[in-house]
């Protein structure tokens, strides 16, 4: 898909995104929002999957790190065909196949149950080693989220996946600069990410996170005989205009008339 | 000196023979190669023994994703260490997916972490492991039940944890059911104190009060079909076990019986550093602490 066209994606799913947290009630909008390109990328140029075989063993494979970022995942599984657009009302509810957070048991093409923050890399990492011992062309794509490299485990992790050698590993940093509680700077004091990352061994570069032609270029980086960090700088809440920067929105429904200003905001770039 | 054989040992040669058989198994190490005597085993298989560091949970979330793509991992690592510090990963990741993931805890008890002290004694294991749904818990009684324990995980369907000890662990036996002189009392136990249970019994026996002492090497799921069998006729019922009084197996066969239950194992309280025999007396799991709780039950 060419850049353009990844892009009216990347704001398909966010239109899907807003229409899902608004129709079932509950949510995380900013930060799916700022996700949306890089997934967009993912699945509709970078990785080699199949819908109608969701557990086809040699398919690339995706970790969503940050969980709570689950409806642009959906989103985009469902604009990919993995499933009907009528699920997406379901979503938090109760018997839904769309669970809080990415459930790889309930929700075909979700590779790895994820959310508890901090865990997709090292499990990115194992995926990897998979491959590799089973002598499998697959790759494997984490998307974490800055505030969560304050968890210890993705340095683990991290040593680990230099130390393999995994050149078929790749991790995306969605680094939108805020978390929960405020800014990645005040609140974790997670800085400095690129030299932190080529510190561990990967090689490491930088993109605008909604730029789709910047990130696939980024994302086709040769990085021979080490793991591929990909630094996105991205915007929380992009796309909508009173979301954007605003961490009132990392969790938060919006109402009928914000929902209908939402959507009519995203589709006019949709339509262009 | 006390007939002893080595669980890790008994653990390494069973993991050879599955890695003959079925080259989906592999092991994870958090720096535990040594520890599980492996190091011939990494000779052997290089590629199959993936290292982790000293990093539990990352060696969890690496196992999960391996068994994400067909592997069967053994993830080994101290037994506190790994259901403390990696017990979110084992129960999200692992336990919740229901992932072909098994994990054995060494230095489980703590006699299994004497002279080191509290900070390599392991006694809430079973307790923690017990309380996470879609887990299989097991202890097995010495060496060669951690053997076929082995072999047990790997034909169990889903996450599996096994206690297993130091290295110098008593020979106790593998049958279920390792006294059988009478009903005055049921003495259920699991692991190495199972031998002050055995030799317990016997000297019982001399003064004229007949037991039976079972080996309860799966302690979840429990088998309460069988264990009732022997609670119901019993006069008393005795558990022992080198873990916390609250959690683990007495607690379990407390949940079943519904009469009294005389508990022994470690009095909800920290021990410390000393050979296992000087802890066994001094924290009451000795075999005339058996004795004494029969006649007094």
């Amino acid at each position: 898909m060419k850049a353009e066209e990844l892009a009216v994606m990347g704001n398909r799913i966010r239109r899907d995104v807003i229409e899902m947290i608004y129709r079932s009630g509950d949510g995380h909008p900013a930060p799916s929002l700022s996700a949306a390109d890089i997934i967009a990328c993912l699945y509709f140029e970078i990785m080699n999957v199949d819908p109608a075989e969701p557990a086809w063993e040699d398919r690339d494979r995706f970790i969503l790190s940050k969980g709570h970022a689950c409806p642009a995942l959906y989103a985009a599984l469902c604009l990919k065909g993995y499933f009907p657009r009528d699920w997406y009302p379901t979503l938090r509810k109760a018997g839904s196949k769309l669970q809080g957070h990415p459930d790889m048991k309930k929700t075909p093409g979700v590779d790895m149950t994820s959310g508890s923050l901090g865990n997709g890399l090292a499990a990115a990492a194992g995926m990897a080693i998979a491959a590799k011992l089973a002598k499998k062309a697959y790759r494997t794509y984490v998307l974490t989220g800055d505030g969560e490299l304050g968890e210890g485990i993705n340095w683990e992790a991290a040593q680990t996946a230099a130390k393999y050698g995994l050149d078929n590993l790749t991790l995306i940093v969605d680094n939108n600069g805020m978390q929960s509680g405020g800014s990645v700077e005040t609140v974790g004091g997670v800085v400095n990410l690129p030299a932190k990352f080529a510190a561990f061994g990967f090689k490491t570069v930088e993109t605008d996170g909604h730029d789709c032609g910047s990130i696939v270029s980024a994302l086709r980086t040769e990085h021979g005989g080490r793991p591929l960090c990909v630094i996105a700088h991205t915007v929380k809440g992009k796309g909508v205009s009173f979301m954007e920067h605003n961490n009132a929105w990392h969790k938060g429904v919006p109402s009928r008339e914000q929902y209908i200003k939402a959507v009519d905001e995203l589709e006019k770039i949709i339509n262009g | 000196m006390d007939n002893v054989k080595s669980t890790r040992t008994a653990f390494v040669a069973a993991l050879e023979e599955l890695f003959r058989l079925d080259e989906r198994v592999v092991m994870v190490s958090a720096d535990s190669v040594a520890v599980f005597r492996a190091g011939e085993l990494m000779k052997k298989y290089p590629e199959r023994i993936i290292e982790a560091g000293i990093a539990e949970g990352s060696a969890v979330m690496i196992a999960a994703g391996m068994a994400s793509a067909g592997f069967k991992p053994y993830v080994c690592a101290y037994a506190g260490f790994l259901t403390m510090r990696a017990l979110e990963q084992m129960r999200t990741f692992v336990a919740y997916p229901q992932l072909e993931v098994k994990f054995f805890g060494a230095n489980a008890g703590m006699c299994a972490g004497e002279r080191e002290g509290v900070t390599h004694q392991f006694f809430e294991d079973m307790g923690i492991m017990r309380s996470v749904p879609g887990f299989t818990v097991l202890a097995p009684s010495d060496a060669d039940d951690t053997f076929d324990m082995v072999k047990r995980a790997y034909a169990t369907r889903g996450p599996v944890y096994c206690r297993i000890g130091s290295g110098r662990d008593p020979v106790v036996g593998t049958d279920r059911i390792l006294r059988s002189y009478g009903t005055d009392a049921v003495i259920i136990g699991c692991g190495a104190p199972l031998k002050d249970a055995c030799e317990a019994a016997d000297e019982l026996k001399n003064e004229g009060v007949n037991a039976t002492v079972l080996n309860v090497n799966v302690i979840k799921p429990l088998d309460e079909a069988f264990l009732s069998r022997y609670i119901e006729g019993a006069g008393k019922i005795v558990t022992i076990e080198d873990h916390n009084v609250y959690g683990g197996l007495g607690s379990a066969v407390c949940e079943i019986a519904g009469r009294k239950v005389t508990r022994l194992g470690l009095q909800d309280v920290y021990p410390e550093s000393g050979t296992a025999a000087e802890l066994r007396d001094k924290y009451h799991i000795a075999k005339a602490d058996v004795v004494k709780a029969v006649k007094q039950a």
